[in-house]
């Protein structure tokens, strides 16, 4: 029973870490928080029994992403934004707690009665039972590849002109006409 | 009505979805979108690793979970970079100010 | 060896298509030849077809569960108009090579008409109705580009829009019977179809069959959705020509005869379609009567036509409306290229301001006169073999007020046929117009299409033999030659109809010379307003635009709100399913 109590402990922590990474109106406390969420959702997956995928969980989820998330606010600056919602708060809570509901509903019959054990192992089944799957994976990581290129590109851009740089630069051109109108006057 | 740890794995699921969901609803920058999508994919892969667990193929759910880390971590990385170009051009991260559509 | 000509009828049109669309148009000359080429090799193989005809499924591509298999027969009534569409098809290109000299932009002209080939043989010759849907959709799409072709002139533009609208809606009720038919019958097959009908539950089968009736109704411009054709006579005349009078519109009367076996004892349905086809011949032999706009005035005898054509169906003689079909697209496209030869020369549609063109243009008179009198079912000609059989048909097994009123259209037809020929070629110079007559080109087509008019009648025999054998499921009574003149000749209805054509005739040449100022103000206007539906299309695109105006309020294009939509239509899922579980 006492698993049940690490289980209980892990999850509602985080909840909490994920509720705190939403509602920050910073997005560098919110990145933090969500490696928290990241790691203790591996740390759950590597109780279930699943090491490899907790590993991959933690490395990438609370890692890369983690650094990808950083770098991206410290290429444009991490400001802080206006948190008022579009759409009432009642009604996103209403539309989000009828759903967590109704999937909590239709879960529970499924994992009330864990099957027996048949153990296959992860390798054989990625590499046996879903090699396609994998190859097609290997060409998505370069496409994410190329998603990091994007990224980086910064420099490569043309600046753009901003709308009010090309109406002073009218301005300015109109000045001089003027001025050469009344040189010849 | 027995606990088993599975059962509370399932309210750790759901409640970071809804978490995620709520996110989703009312976040207006595009990086945060981002992020709280992410808070939604952690769910979905203790879920698969919590559905093959609970029908004793544990090898399964972790290949799928292993092929949604894969995929999702993409989506972050594109959407990042879409988010840093938009941020370039439009001068905010705020969905209701780039929004060009004329209701 | 049936396989591979299959292929050709269909893939050589769409090859030529893609090659067309990649000439460039400084180079008009090769563009044409290419033209001509692709669609006569096309044509070519369509005849290559014919001794093969038979019932059986020639080509099969499995394509998964979901979408049955891609299949092709090549039973009569297919080949008959698979040769009709390639072959005129093909005189339509020659034609163009003298109409279309000159214009700008012959490669998207020319890609289309050849891509339209295409989809019209695979309509005809696909096995599977999903497929059939999709050539279906393509030819649509063609007739709204080729009507469209003139791109900077409004009326083209809306004409086109309307056509593809009103064909887009009847579409509609095939792809909701080619659903139906998967989801009660597991198959998409048309055969199956067929076979299968009667085990469809009744209320089911009824919807298919009226889906399938306002789909042919939107196709063939039939009542009520006849008004687009006329708008659709601002393509370039060849397009008129082949799509609008020729293939395409025959495609409604085509899957009404296909289905007619399954359909038949659907309570009401074949009434409807006698209805249908009675009304459309009538109410547009009467616009035809006041129409001075040259095309517009065939068009509305197109459209009364195939109204003759869906009323044979609907009494149940589909020979007789195959056979009708086969007549009117060889004359109906002969007076179409003639008209179009004149509307070269001349500069102008308006009949009002043509006259006594006949001795400056010799050939297309005589030529037209030719396609006049086989419209208005004259001995000899084919359009009076065919049409005595329908309207014999329709006194055979038909109601009799429906006869009469065909009858009535008969004898309009005359008139209107008359009126059209003396105001064009006859009658006093109203306008000095210098016109030529046709070109090398055209006079190719146009001397084919005569000789057609004047022969196809003595294909008959073979014609319903071919049927008879190739179409299991329709009981084609077979008639050769001779037995079907004696049946003709010795039936007193032929003699009535003559009669009732002589009346008509006769009628107009009493008024001869004031045929232009006779149309009193209550013809006009109905004329114009086509007995009002055109007032009804304009109301229902008025408030469908009004709806959009109001929905488009939802979308507001911000991200909170799209993700507010989904997650309600999760959460209507989600309910659903637990209510379903349960």
């Amino acid at each position: 029973m006492i698993e049940n109590f690490y289980y209980l402990f892990l999850s509602l922590v985080a909840g909490f870490c994920a509720y705190r990474a939403m509602i920050s109106k910073q997005l560098l406390p919110s990145a933090l928080y969500l490696a928290c969420v990241s790691a203790l959702v591996s740390v759950m997956l590597y109780m279930l029994g699943a090491h490899e995928v907790a590993v991959i969980e933690l490395s990438v989820g609370a890692g890369l992403v983690t650094v990808l998330l950083v770098y991206a606010l410290s290429v444009i600056g991490d400001d802080t934004y206006d948190p008022t919602s579009i759409i009432p708060k009642p009604l996103a809570f209403l539309l989000v707690a009828a759903t967590a509901l109704l999937v909590g509903w239709m879960a529970y019959p499924l994992v009330s009665q864990p099957a027996a054990n048949g153990e296959v192992l992860l390798a054989n089944v990625l590499w046996k039972q879903r090699a396609l799957d994998v190859w097609v994976q290997v060409a998505l990581i370069f496409s994410g590849v190329m998603g990091v290129l994007g990224l980086l590109s910064e420099k490569t851009h043309p600046q753009e002109i901003h709308p009010h740089e090309t109406q002073a630069a009218a301005e300015g051109e109109a000045i001089a006409v003027q001025i050469e109108r009344e040189i010849h006057v | 009505m027995t606990l088993n740890p599975l059962n509370i794995i399932l309210f750790g699921v759901v409640l970071l979805l809804a978490v995620g969901f709520y996110g989703l609803l009312i976040t207006r920058n595009l990086i945060k979108i981002v992020l709280v999508l992410q808070i939604l994919v952690k769910a979905v892969v203790l879920a698969l690793v919590l559905a093959g667990k609970a029908s004793g193929n544990l090898g399964l759910g972790q290949s799928i979970a292993a092929t949604v880390i894969v995929a999702d971590t993409i989506v972050a990385v594109v959407a990042l970079a879409l988010a840093v170009q938009v941020r370039r051009r439009a001068g905010t991260l705020d969905i209701a100010r780039i929004s060009t559509l004329q209701g | 060896m049936a396989a591979i000509l299959i292929g050709l009828v269909i893939g050589l049109p769409w090859l030529g298509a893609i090659v067309l669309w990649r000439t460039r148009d400084e180079t008009p000359r090769l563009q044409h030849t290419l033209a001509v080429a692709f669609s006569i090799a096309a044509g070519v193989a369509s005849l290559a077809l014919i001794p093969f005809a038979s019932a059986e499924t020639v080509i099969s591509f499995p394509m998964g569960r979901f979408f049955g298999s891609l299949t092709f027969t090549a039973d009569g009534l297919a080949v008959t108009l698979t040769a009709i569409a390639c072959v005129i098809g093909s005189l339509a290109v020659v034609f163009s090579v003298d109409y279309m000299r000159g214009e700008e932009q012959l490669s998207r002209y020319y890609a289309f008409v050849l891509l339209f080939i295409g989809a019209m043989t695979g309509l005809l010759l696909s096995g599977n109705l999903l497929f059939m849907f999709f050539f279906w959709e393509i030819t649509a799409l063609c007739s709204y580009a080729l009507i469209s072709f003139y791109n900077d002139d409004p009326k083209a533009v809306a004409g086109g829009i309307k056509a593809l609208i009103i064909t887009q809606v009847g579409g509609v009720g095939l792809l909701a019977g080619a659903l139906t038919t998967y989801a009660t019958l597991g198959s998409y097959q048309i055969s199956d179809l067929l076979a299968d009908a009667g085990k469809m539950p009744a209320g089911i089968l009824a919807l298919v069959a009226f889906g399938v009736l306002a789909a042919a109704a939107a196709k063939s411009a039939q009542f009520p959705f006849h008004t687009w054709l006329p708008d659709a006579m601002e393509a370039p005349t060849p397009i008129s020509a082949l799509i609008h009078a020729a293939t395409m519109v025959n495609a409604g009367v085509y899957l009404l005869a296909r289905f007619y076996p399954a359909f038949e004892h659907v309570p009401g349905w074949k009434l409807s379609v006698t209805v249908v086809g009675l009304v459309s011949a009538l109410i547009t032999a009467f616009m035809a009567l006041t129409a001075t706009d040259l095309k517009r005035a065939l068009a509305y005898s197109t459209v009364s036509q195939l109204g003759y054509m869906v009323y044979a169906i609907g009494v149940g003689g589909v020979f007789a409306s195959q056979f009708h079909l086969l007549s009117h697209a060889v004359f109906k496209a002969l007076l179409f290229l003639s008209a179009g030869a004149v509307i070269h020369s001349a500069g102008t549609r308006d009949m009002l301001r043509m006259g006594a063109l006949g001795k400056q243009m010799p050939f297309a008179r005589n030529v037209f006169i030719l396609g006049a009198l086989a419209l208005a079912g004259l001995p000899i000609l084919n359009g009076f073999w065919s049409k005595e059989l329908v309207l014999e048909a329709g006194l055979d097994r038909g109601p009799l007020w429906a006869y009469i009123g065909m009858l009535l259209g008969a004898g309009m037809t005359a008139f209107y046929t008359l009126r059209m020929t003396w105001l064009v070629f006859f009658g006093e110079v109203r306008e000095s117009l210098h016109v030529h007559d046709a070109g090398k080109a055209m006079k190719v087509s146009l001397g084919l299409l005569a000789v057609g008019t004047l022969t196809t009648w003595l294909l008959a025999g073979p014609f319903g033999e071919m049927l008879h054998e190739t179409l299991p499921f329709h009981s084609i009574h077979r008639l050769n030659l001779s037995e079907l003149a004696h049946e003709i000749f010795t039936a007193p209805a032929t003699y009535v109809a003559l009669l009732v054509v002589a009346f008509g005739l006769v009628i107009f040449w009493m008024v001869r010379n004031q045929p232009t100022v006779k149309n009193e103000a209550w013809m006009d206007f109905l004329s114009r307003e086509s007995f009002g539906f055109d007032w009804l299309n304009r109301q229902v695109a008025a408030r469908t635009v009004q709806f959009a105006s109001v929905l488009q309020k939802t979308q507001t294009g911000v991200l909170s709100w799209n993700v507010a939509g989904i997650l309600g239509a999760l959460l209507a899922v989600l309910i659903f399913l637990v209510w379903s579980v349960r």
